[in-house]
């Protein structure tokens, strides 16, 4: 037996080494913020981020959630090479719970929603050294936008419903019917509202360009009614909508009709560019107006800029539109969250049943401002309602309200079908990994 | 018993000391290399019946001493045969051992430091050699290499590109969510094997913004680094059962690669060329155009006229996809060394262009291994390896923005003119928002390799005696890779400019730096007790670190014509890092009985930072036993039945959560240049787990008339539990999916491979192999809801993940609109034939590789239906009734009507994978034309895929637009065609 006793010393060493060098390190997540640094401490710096995030976020399938509704509503038609669904199931109204017209604007909203209540969450556990103002305030910020984004759903699921209450991913809230779920949606707003009451002067964060004018408590109050104000309207609370809309920031102005609140857009770093926008005359991808949007204008209705004559019509399976969409003119235009316009027409809305000549005069602001001459027709609430959808269809084209509209006044069915499989669906189905 | 066993001992030892002392005699010789005459060092020379063992020096010298004449010699070697020679009296023996041909004999590495022969192996490992690797043809990239050549495996290739994207699974689908892909081993260095997308594409073809978010820009796996003429074999550990001891990155199996190693004496330098080029496999063709038919689809019959009588109709899919790539590669090695010292170096320069313009691969690779004896009892290995690749991939697979040469293709009409003018000027596509042409001869999508990958290890003899002996392997393994990719859409391009809402131009730079180390040290014990029974003790422990670092930085809205990303007005940067730690030890136990029983246990515990407790131990054990019933007493040695073993083997291993899914991490944004932080779609785990394989293999293998026909017969059951699955939540929680170990899968399987040495005879010999093999898979337990996932959706067919079904389904809905199964993208069989005929100078091999069933779903088709130009739009086949055309049914009554069943297609194939026809130039005109100069001069011809045999609509059944990992096979969109490839080949030594 021969020993090699250099070599034992070598495995002496080497099993130190092992024995050592066995015990690892905590792992980490490398690649961002958990989200529990935020939810279980939130810091000064971290609000404004935080809060950029769910402005952030709040543009997140907004392109899929218009298009969708702009099919429905019949205002335009999107043709993209690349996915056919948007000329079959979604024009077709056969439509799947589980694929993307279903899935992406319901996860979108849910997700801002989820950014929101993790600010939520942290504020109820912070540390830092904000005033029971900047509380209040930022609570009424944060949930005027959840209200906002929980409208969206339920115009998009109607009677099949939504969730309210989602702040514990394991313990989510029941489904509401279009009903309970803007009951519950006009109750965060009102407790918002008087979070921003109490809020002070100054909001403890930075907001985007797209709100300036509504960057302080008492201005985002506004935008807060006037989004109470959709609500209620929804809810055929007229004299609501009268009482919110004077605080709100409505202006019987044809000046004014822009005046309101904005996604931004941008093409730096991990902004996001204006998805709803596309140049003119393109062959692969193209949004067009459905043919009835231009025949059925008033001549001079200066709104039907908001198209443009193609130079050859685009076709696809059936359907064909020989105007392009044209709203946005760049992909860093900003769209509207909520405009003055609307506002005026739910003030003239509100007011057909208690005073028609008010009415008449929000009409002819929005005729006006759209270079039409006054409204001369009847003043009955049937003459009226069809005034006002009919402006609010060229005022608010593109931006998702023709076929909210025409459902919560039971006209879906009035809404053309150019093929024969061509359907108008009332709600969107509940995404498939509901349960 | 046990009082007897030691009474025999103490008998037998009684009665051999007289010979010890008297009749002890040496017997030496030298040990060569049966093809070449060249010295075999190492080989392991055993009296057969006792422990009393030797090993060749590295001329080939070995002596030993024996006790009791006669005596059997066994000689062995790795990668060698063994060879039983009678001695009857000391002396001289020379032997030479030959290459393993039939993989019967050969020794085959079974544990992290040790090895064992395969006629006493419990488990069917795959053995593939040099030849069987590259020997008939040469192979594209070393995993394509593999397909056909072992069993229980499928080997599909991702896509045409040149450089590869492959995905090898063993014995099914392992993992759903997690790493599905086997671990690769090259001389003890764990490889990394990942596929990195490049910044830039997405941005353009937005493929990530539709129905699935994956890139689908198809990246290479990176193993397609590796040089396959460098290669002396390769090992396959197909599950948990061989491959526990690599505990949680074993589940998926394990590529173990040995590389060339030097022999002591004359120095030979090997130099080999080979020319050659490749094609399409097959393309769709066009749809019959007449005038009438562009009036009726598109209003477009003048233009049709016109183009028709200015000459200018055009076959654009020939003019995209009809180039023949030219290929070349060179290869130059040499090998030699002295007693204490061999090396074998070897450089090699691939070369291959695309079949498309402006795509191609190059390759050159570096290698030297050295081997150095610094005493009889201490050798160190040195084996290290550069690599330089450099591809251009193409812009193919889906998009959302018709961009894709592929895109553009299928509305691409014969009439439209997209040629450029005298001074580079392309025309706007008529029809599409790109012109291929245009796209393909301006942007660039290029990556580039620089790869060390280092590997060392040192064998210690600690301690020998006579039957016993201890032995300390340490290593040390370097696996580091910069890839830079570029990526540029000039502003030129159609789908560039602002006035098309283009983004004028993009650049984008991602460079990733990745390091693996890893190092493990073994203390190896052999004890051979007198009654005939040896032990082989192993114990180790082992350590992996894994650091991987990307940077994107994607430009946009660029600066004149320049390319830095600095030169634009925008910039995206994104960063993705990884840093994980691995610690584990192992202990094994084998017990050899006179090579008629071998048992053997073992176990591995592991720990890593990818767990949620990063230092606690998972354990991993197995236990296998091997019965030779050949060599017991009662057998009879002239049987019919000339071997005949009977196997069992069980082993566990896992598979590691993906990095960072322990964590819910904000995803970072910008908006009115404030950054954000916003949630992600996936809600992390922090107490998520391996996945935990458990297989189970039962086998037996003949051997019948002295061999000459072999059958390797294995069935196997394997079910991962706490299967890792990116479940889909309740999306009104904010999160789309979360990491839960939250299922079992099963697979079960047989294999069967057959060989046989049909004719061997002086002039002519006929080796042939049939392998056959099948898996089928079933979810058997899952603890959340059934979810789709790896596809678009039911209205165009994906993937399901469901209780009580296959893993594979593919569901969508049917012509009622009823979600219902389409497929499975699980063959129900494969089988390979293989074939090698050598007569006299000339030698013919051929490899031809059927896959039964397994389906597909092909969206191509569909996309091109839309264009209007599907080649068999206005055929009548689709329809059930026979009664719609192709094109009208698989849009209106497919997916308009909510009907996937046009879309799932079946994706069998026949194909000749290989065939190689050589001559081998006689030495003695060599020696007429040459003297001594030249040895060994080979010349031939070979192909790649010449014959393939398939119904499916398009390009290849063999297609993943979703890359390799997990389920994501066989979804086609658009995709970079697959090729054959002629090849003239000239070798020769010096």
């Amino acid at each position: 037996m021969k020993i090699l006793k250099q070599y034992s010393i070598i495995v002496l060493f080497v099993t130190a080494l092992v024995v050592t060098s066995c015990e690892l390190d905590g792992g980490e997540s490398l690649n961002g913020a958990s989200t529990s640094s935020i939810s279980d401490d939130l810091s000064r710096g971290e609000l404004t981020q935080a809060l950029s995030g769910v402005l952030s976020d709040m543009r997140v399938g907004l392109a899929t959630h218009t298009d969708v509704q702009s099919i429905f509503g019949r205002e335009y038609y999107y043709f993209t090479s690349s996915d056919p669904r948007f000329e079959g199931d979604v024009v077709v109204g056969n439509l799947d719970n589980n694929t993307f017209y279903t899935t992406t604007p319901w996860s979108a909203r849910y997700a801002t929603i989820k950014d929101i209540n993790l600010i939520l969450e942290g504020l109820a556990n912070t540390t830092a050294d904000f005033s029971a103002e900047e509380i209040s305030a930022t609570k009424g910020v944060l949930n005027t936008l959840k209200a906002h984004e929980l409208l969206m759903l339920s115009d998009n699921q109607n009677d099949n419903g939504i969730r309210v209450d989602v702040a514990d991913p394991e313990n989510l809230g029941e489904f509401l019917n279009r009903s309970a779920a803007l009951t519950a949606i006009s109750e965060i707003l009102a407790t918002a509202a008087t979070d921003l009451a109490a809020g002070g002067t100054e909001l403890p964060f930075n907001l985007t360009s797209g709100y300036d004018g509504f960057d302080t408590p008492a201005d985002f109050l506004k935008f807060n009614k006037g989004l109470h104000a959709r609500v209620e309207m929804y809810r055929g609370n007229s004299a609501a909508v009268l009482t919110l809309l004077e605080d709100s920031f409505l202006e019987l102005s044809t000046t004014s009709i822009n005046n309101g609140i904005y996604h931004t857009f941008s093409l730096s770093g991990a902004d996001l560019s204006n998805p709803l926008f596309i140049a003119p005359n393109q062959e692969a991808n193209v949004r067009v107006a459905h043919s009835s949007f231009v025949a059925d204008a008033e001549s001079g209705d200066n709104r039907l800029n908001k198209v443009l004559l193609r130079t050859t019509p685009r076709q696809a399976s059936g359907l064909v539109g020989a105007y392009d969409v044209a709203i946005y003119g760049s992909n860093t235009d900003d769209v509207p969250v909520m405009r003055n316009e609307e506002l005026i027409l739910l003030y003239a809305e509100a007011n057909i049943t208690t005073s028609p000549s008010t009415a008449v005069s929000a009409i002819n602001i929005i005729r006006s401002a759209a270079g039409l001459l006054p409204y001369v027709g009847a003043t009955t609430p049937e003459a009226l309602t069809n005034e006002i959808l009919k402006q609010r269809r060229y005022s608010l084209f593109g931006e998702a309200h023709r076929w909210v509209d025409m459902r919560r006044f039971g006209r879906l069915s009035e809404l053309p079908n150019d093929r024969a499989t061509d359907n108008v669906p009332s709600a969107v189905p509940v995404p498939a990994n509901e349960n | 018993m046990k009082h007897n066993l030691i009474k025999r001992s103490v008998f037998l030892i009684f009665m051999t000391m007289p010979f010890v002392l008297l009749a002890q005699s040496v017997v030496k010789g030298t040990i060569e290399d049966a093809s070449y005459g060249g010295p075999v060092a190492g080989a392991n020379v055993i009296i057969k019946g006792t422990t009393v063992g030797a090993i060749s020096d590295f001329d080939g010298n070995y002596e030993i001493t024996v006790d009791s004449f006669p005596a059997t010699l066994i000689f062995s070697s790795l990668g060698y045969g063994t060879k039983e020679v009678q001695v009857t009296s000391a002396g001289t023996i020379n032997v030479s051992l030959a290459e393993a041909a039939t993989g019967l004999d050969e020794i085959v590495v079974s544990g992290l430091a040790t090895s064992i022969k395969r006629t006493n192996l419990a488990n069917a490992v795959a053995t593939v050699s040099a030849t069987e690797l590259a020997g008939t043809t040469p192979p594209k990239t070393l995993d394509g290499a593999l397909a056909g050549k072992f069993t229980g495996a499928i080997v599909s290739a991702n896509s045409g590109a040149p450089g590869g994207g492959m995905s090898i699974k063993f014995r099914g689908v392992t993992s759903i969510n997690g790493n599905s892909q086997p671990l690769y081993i090259i001389d003890g260095v764990y490889l990394d094997n990942s596929s990195i997308s490049s910044g830039g594409l997405n941005a353009v073809s937005q493929a990530s913004g539709g129905g699935n978010a994956s890139s689908q820009d198809n990246a290479t796996n990176r193993i397609a680094d590796i040089n396959p003429d460098d290669i002396q074999t390769i090992e396959i550990l197909k599950g948990a059962s061989a491959a526990a001891i690599y505990g949680s990155r074993g589940a998926a199996g394990v590529v173990i690669i040995t590389t060339k190693k030097g022999k002591s004496g004359k120095t030979k330098v090997n130099f080999s060329q080979g020319f050659g080029f490749n094609e399409a496999i097959r393309l769709q063709g066009q749809r019959d155009w007449t005038a009438a038919l562009a009036e009726s689809q598109y209003g477009e019959g003048a233009l049709y006229t016109a183009a028709e009588a200015a000459g200018t109709l055009r076959d654009y899919e020939k003019e995209i996809f009809g180039e023949k790539g030219l290929i070349s590669n060179t290869s130059i090695s040499a090998s030699g060394g002295s007693d204490k010292t061999t090396f074998f170096t070897g450089f090699s320069r691939n070369d291959e262009d695309g079949i498309v313009k402006n795509t191609g691969y190059k390759k050159s690779s570096f290698r030297l291994n050295v081997d150095h004896r610094f005493t009889e009892n201490v050798k160190l290995a040195l084996n290290t390896n550069y690599i330089t690749s450099n591809a251009d991939r193409g812009f193919f697979n889906n998009d959302n923005t018709g961009t894709t040469l592929g895109v553009a293709l299928t509305a691409t009409r014969p009439w439209d003119f997209l040629l450029p003018d005298a001074n580079g000027n392309y025309p706007d596509h008529p029809n599409n928002s790109s012109n291929p042409l245009q796209t393909r001869d301006l942007m660039k999508n290029n990556e580039r390799v620089n790869r060390f990958i280092v590997g060392g290890s040192l064998d210690i003899n600690v301690y020998r005696n006579e039957n016993s002996s201890l032995k300390l392997v340490s290593k040390a393994g370097i696996d580091t890779y910069t890839l830079a990719a570029t990526v540029i859409f000039p502003k030129e391009l159609q789908f560039q400019r602002p006035d098309q809402g283009g983004l004028n131009g993009v650049s984008a730079v991602s460079t990733t730096t990745n390091k693996n180390a890893n190092y493990s040290t073994f203390l190896v014990h052999d004890w051979n007790l007198e009654n005939d029974l040896s032990f082989n003790t192993q114990l180790g422990a082992t350590n992996e670190q894994f650091s991987r670092n990307i940077v994107r930085v994607v430009a946009t809205d660029l600066i004149a014509s320049e390319t830095n990303v600095d030169q634009g007005a925008n910039q995206t940067v994104t960063q993705d890092r990884l840093e994980q730690e691995d610690f584990g030890f192992f202990v094994q136990e084998s017990i050899n009985y006179q090579d008629k029983l071998i048992g053997t246990i073992g176990l591995r515990g592991d720990k890593s930072t990818n767990n949620g407790d990063v230092n606690k131990l998972f354990y991993y054990p197995k236990a296998s036993l091997a019965v030779n019933l050949n060599n017991f007493d009662f057998w009879n040695e002239d049987s019919f039945l000339s071997r005949l073993k009977l196997r069992a083997a069980y082993g566990e291993a896992g598979t590691f959560a993906v990095f960072g899914s322990l964590y819910t991490i904000y995803a970072s944004t910008l908006i009115d240049s404030n950054v954000g932080i916003a949630v992600p779609l996936t809600r992390g785990n922090p107490n998520i787990l391996p996945e935990r394989q458990k297989e189970l293999e039962l086998g037996f293998d003949l051997g019948l008339i002295e061999n000459r026909l072999s059958l390797e017969f294995t069935m196997y059951k394997k079910n991962v539990d706490d299967l890792l699955l990116l479940a889909n939540t309740q999306p009104s929680s904010g999160f789309s999916t979360k990491w839960e170990n939250a299922g079992e899968l099963e697979n079960k399987g047989v294999e069967i491979a057959l060989n046989a040495s049909i004719v061997q005879n002086d002039d002519f010999d006929w080796n042939a192999g049939l392998n056959w093999w099948k898996n089928k898979s079933e979810m058997v337990r899952m603890d959340v809801p059934a979810y789709n996932t790896g596809g678009f959706g039911t209205s165009l067919g994906t993937f399901r993940i469901e209780e009580g079904k296959s893993v594979t389904q593919i569901v969508g809905n049917n012509v009622d609109g009823d979600l219902v199964q389409l497929g499975n993208a699980e063959p129900d069989f494969q089988m390979s034939l293989s074939n090698n005929l050598n007569y006299k100078d000339f030698s013919l091999s051929f490899l031809w590789h059927w896959k039964k069933g397994g389906d597909n779903v092909n969206l191509t088709k569909l996309l091109s239906d839309f264009g209007g130009t599907s080649a068999d739009y206005d055929d009548f086949t689709v329809d059930p009734n026979g009664q719609i055309k192709n094109g009208d049914y698989r849009i209106n009554n497919g997916i308009f009507a909510g009907n996937a069943t046009p879309f799932v297609e079946d994706a069998s194939y026949l194909r000749l994978r290989e065939i190689g026809l050589y001559y081998s130039v006689p030495s003695s005109t060599l020696n007429q034309w040459f003297g001594e100069a030249i040895s060994n001069v080979k010349i031939g011809f070979s192909g790649n895929n010449l014959i393939n045999i398939f119904d499916y609509n398009s390009y290849d059944p063999e297609v993943s637009n979703f890359g390799g990992n997990g389920l994501s096979t066989g979804v086609e969109v658009t995709p970079f065609p697959s090729s054959k490839r002629y090849m003239f080949h000239l070798s020769a030594q010096f």
